[in-house]
């Protein structure tokens, strides 16, 4: 992997258009050019993947001893007071980068419109900067008008390749578009470890393929459309589905794991049509699983409508023990207004935490394997997190069993024990097994429609934005139903990060405004 | 620059507007009378019986050009949509049934209340699947809805009431060159 620029790089002077300016001098030059503004187009290079340096695109021009060449900057280390040029001051580093620009759209379909990458391909983005003219005749190249011509013939004459190879079950590939950077190659190599899509064949005749016999089928392969730089693997999700322009994008994180994956959540008029992982370098880096990528299909699905508070609270007033169970989805927010619940039912509650759903090994990627992601937040707010077996012994002696974001029964057969307790009232947003086989439901904004925070495995606060995507205007988030039942509405997420502040001091100097967008390192506060 | 215009001073007569008013009221007396003798030499349509002439570029209802075998041109790129200032066209696309053929288009639907008839739709298209030169402009519905035009409406119409000289009008089902645009598409894919 490429050495990424920290805060605690060495500075060295190196001169850029024989201007002296001071770069990390422990990373490739594309990376230093980046921190002075500096962008340089590439095809191959992608910052958390091996360099493979063959697409060329990122040339730029070095004084040596025998005069100036061309090099490429993703492979090249800092080295103080080199002298390079860029295209701002040198023609033929201009040129060359245009040259190899043309050379990769020469066999490249003119696919655009009906491809699924336009308007976030890297061969666009790159016509559009730097070369933005072309000497091709606009016969060369395949123009594409949806009729028999469609079969890509290039201009050596032959077919190049198939338009739909389905190399997985989730990811079609597109021989024609591709450009044989061999990123994907490497993210399976050298990220997923499992190395099943392979460069086959040589030179101008050069494909991506499976091994013989086998499919691409991995808990990260739709990773690989993400990084591919042209439309070449699409994921069948989202294929045809949406132009990526027509989309906006939420800021994220995806509570089903204890890491909380930045994601982008992609909507357009009240639909989420995918889920993107958003780059963030301490937790999933650009690396999003399947799990977390394609939930979204389930999160508008199965929905459970908004309850009548006020049955909840004169049962809550009539109780004798009440069993409060918060499970994996509660934002700090939720954890917040549940503790304020127990302070206002007083002796007669008893806070429970955790998750019935095994807790498995972390994979290294974007995943920890444990389902409770807010695990770190449970322990910040004195909630306990794992004690649901204690609830399991001791069901009798409760009548009246108010769960938050757990679905127990679904996760666990044995939870079936609970159903000794008279009264089920289920906070949750699906109409899951937990609910089917509850007393009284109460539907809730589902995590990715309410603003919140959550503290993941390695102690960074992040925060949650809402998608405008419930499908139910009535539903409310968690906090605001259980600071209703406590007495206290909390009617915005700022009021309810108060409280949370007011539980935990340690998070006083935290607001939506100052929490970054890629989170806020806790290091050595509280917990 | 401001330009002054004199008028010509009028005469005791004019000044006197009797006269003159009688020669306004003969004016229209004329017009009157030759709307009831001659009525073949007015400059005006009769509007709902005669409809009036309107050239082929005018920006009218749109249709939706059609392969020669009879399926939508369109490949549901969005690029209509995308250059829609009035956002007023949906659509969905799917992939297509024929291996030769990517994508295709599986709702289009453009509101025509909310269209503002300025064309750019029919320029973005790059497989020039969107007309509007259908020369029809009268929209009468009686509800809201029935104004949104779906796709098999933008596509029912026929290759006659095109020019001749209109070659991928004449390509489509029914038009003249319907059968040798059919021979061709099949001959190439082979």
């Amino acid at each position: 992997m490429p050495k990424l620029p920290t805060a605690n790089s060495p500075k060295v002077a190196i001169f850029v258009d024989d201007k002296e300016v001071l770069v990390p001098g422990d990373t490739n030059l594309l990376e230093a050019l980046k921190t002075v503004g500096i962008e340089t187009p590439h095809i191959c290079y992608h910052p958390y993947l091996p360099v493979s340096g063959n697409c060329r695109q990122c040339l730029v021009e070095q004084e040596g001893p025998r005069g100036r060449m061309l090099i490429i900057a993703c492979f090249t280390p800092v080295t103080p007071g080199m002298k390079i040029y860029t295209p701002a001051s040198s023609a033929r580093v201009k040129n060359a980068r245009q040259a190899t620009s043309e050379f990769m759209l020469v066999n490249h379909p003119l696919d655009c419109p009906i491809c699924d990458k336009a308007g976030e391909c890297s061969l666009q983005e790159n016509y559009m900067e730097s070369a933005h003219q072309s000497r091709l005749r606009p016969e060369v190249g395949k123009q594409y008008h949806g009729n028999p011509d469609h079969t890509f013939v290039d201009s050596k004459g032959q077919v190049r390749g198939g338009k739909r190879v389905a190399l997985g079950p989730r990811v079609t590939l597109d021989e024609e578009r591709c450009v044989q950077c061999d990123r994907c190659v490497r993210f399976m190599r050298h990220v997923a470890k499992d190395e099943q899509l392979q460069l086959a064949s040589r030179g101008d005749h050069t494909y991506i393929t499976t091994f013989p016999g086998e499919k691409l089928d991995h808990e990260y392969d739709l990773c690989v459309t993400d990084i591919c730089p042209v439309g070449a693997l699409t994921a069948n999700h989202f294929r045809f589905q949406q132009r990526t322009w027509l989309l906006s994008r939420t800021p994220s994180i995806s509570m089903d794991d204890s890491l909380g994956a930045n994601i982008w959540i992609d909507h357009n008029n009240g639909k989420i049509w995918r889920i993107m992982p958003r780059c963030n370098p301490e937790v999933n880096r650009s690396w999003l699983s399947n799990t977390s990528r394609l939930a979204y299909m389930g999160f508008t699905e199965n929905r459970l409508a908004s309850g009548d508070l006020n049955i909840v609270s004169d049962l809550l007033k009539h109780a004798k023990k009440v069993a409060l169970v918060a499970g994996g989805a509660c934002t700090l927010e939720d954890l917040a207004a549940l503790k304020m619940l127990k302070d206002y039912l007083g002796d007669r509650a008893s806070l429970f935490g955790g998750t019935l759903r095994p807790v498995l090994e972390a994979d290294g990627i974007s995943k920890s394997g444990d389902p409770l992601a807010n695990r770190a937040g449970f322990k910040a707010l004195g909630i306990p997190d794992n004690n649901l077996n204690d609830l399991m012994k001791h069901a009798a002696d409760y009548d009246v069993l108010l769960t938050v974001h757990n679905d127990l029964f679904g996760d666990d057969e044995g939870a079936m024990i609970l159903k000794k307790i008279p009264n089920r009232v289920i906070l949750s947003a699906f109409n899951d097994e937990t609910s089917k086989d509850a007393t009284l439901v109460c539907g809730v904004n589902h995590w990715s429609e309410v603003t919140g925070s959550m503290i993941n495995s390695l102690n960074i606060l992040q925060k949650l934005s809402p998608a405008p995507t419930c499908p139910d205007a009535q539903l409310k988030p968690a906090y605001e139903v259980l600071s209703t039942l406590a007495g206290n509405p909390l009617t915005s997420a700022i009021a309810a990060l108060q409280k949370v502040q007011e539980f935990v001091p340690a998070l006083k100097p935290y607001s939506y405004e100052n929490i970054r967008s890629t989170g806020v390192k806790l290091d050595g506060v509280l917990l | 620059m401001v330009r002054q215009i004199k008028q010509k001073p009028m005469n005791w007569i004019e000044r006197l507007y009797i006269f003159e008013a009688f020669r306004g009221l003969w004016t229209t007396l004329k017009h009157a009378l030759r709307g009831l003798l001659r009525y073949e030499t007015l400059p005006t349509v009769p509007y709902p019986e005669i409809k009036p002439e309107i050239s082929r570029t005018y920006r009218a209802k749109h249709r939706l050009m059609l392969r020669p075998d009879g399926t939508p041109r369109c490949v549901a790129c969005g690029m209509c949509a995308t250059a829609c200032p009035a956002h007023c066209i949906f659509l969905e696309a799917a992939p297509a049934e024929d291996g030769r053929i990517e994508k295709r288009v599986l709702r289009f639907d453009i509101d025509h209340l909310v269209c503002v008839f300025c064309g750019l739709c029919v320029e973005a298209c790059p497989v020039d699947a969107l007309r509007m030169d259908t020369c029809d402009t009268s929209y009468v519905f009686r509800k809201r809805e029935d104004f949104v035009t779906p796709m098999y409406q933008l596509m029912s119409w026929d290759p006659k009431d095109y020019p001749q000289d209109d070659l991928q009008s004449q390509m489509a089902p029914g038009g003249t060159k319907n059968k040798q645009a059919l021979d061709a598409w099949g001959l190439k894919v082979n």
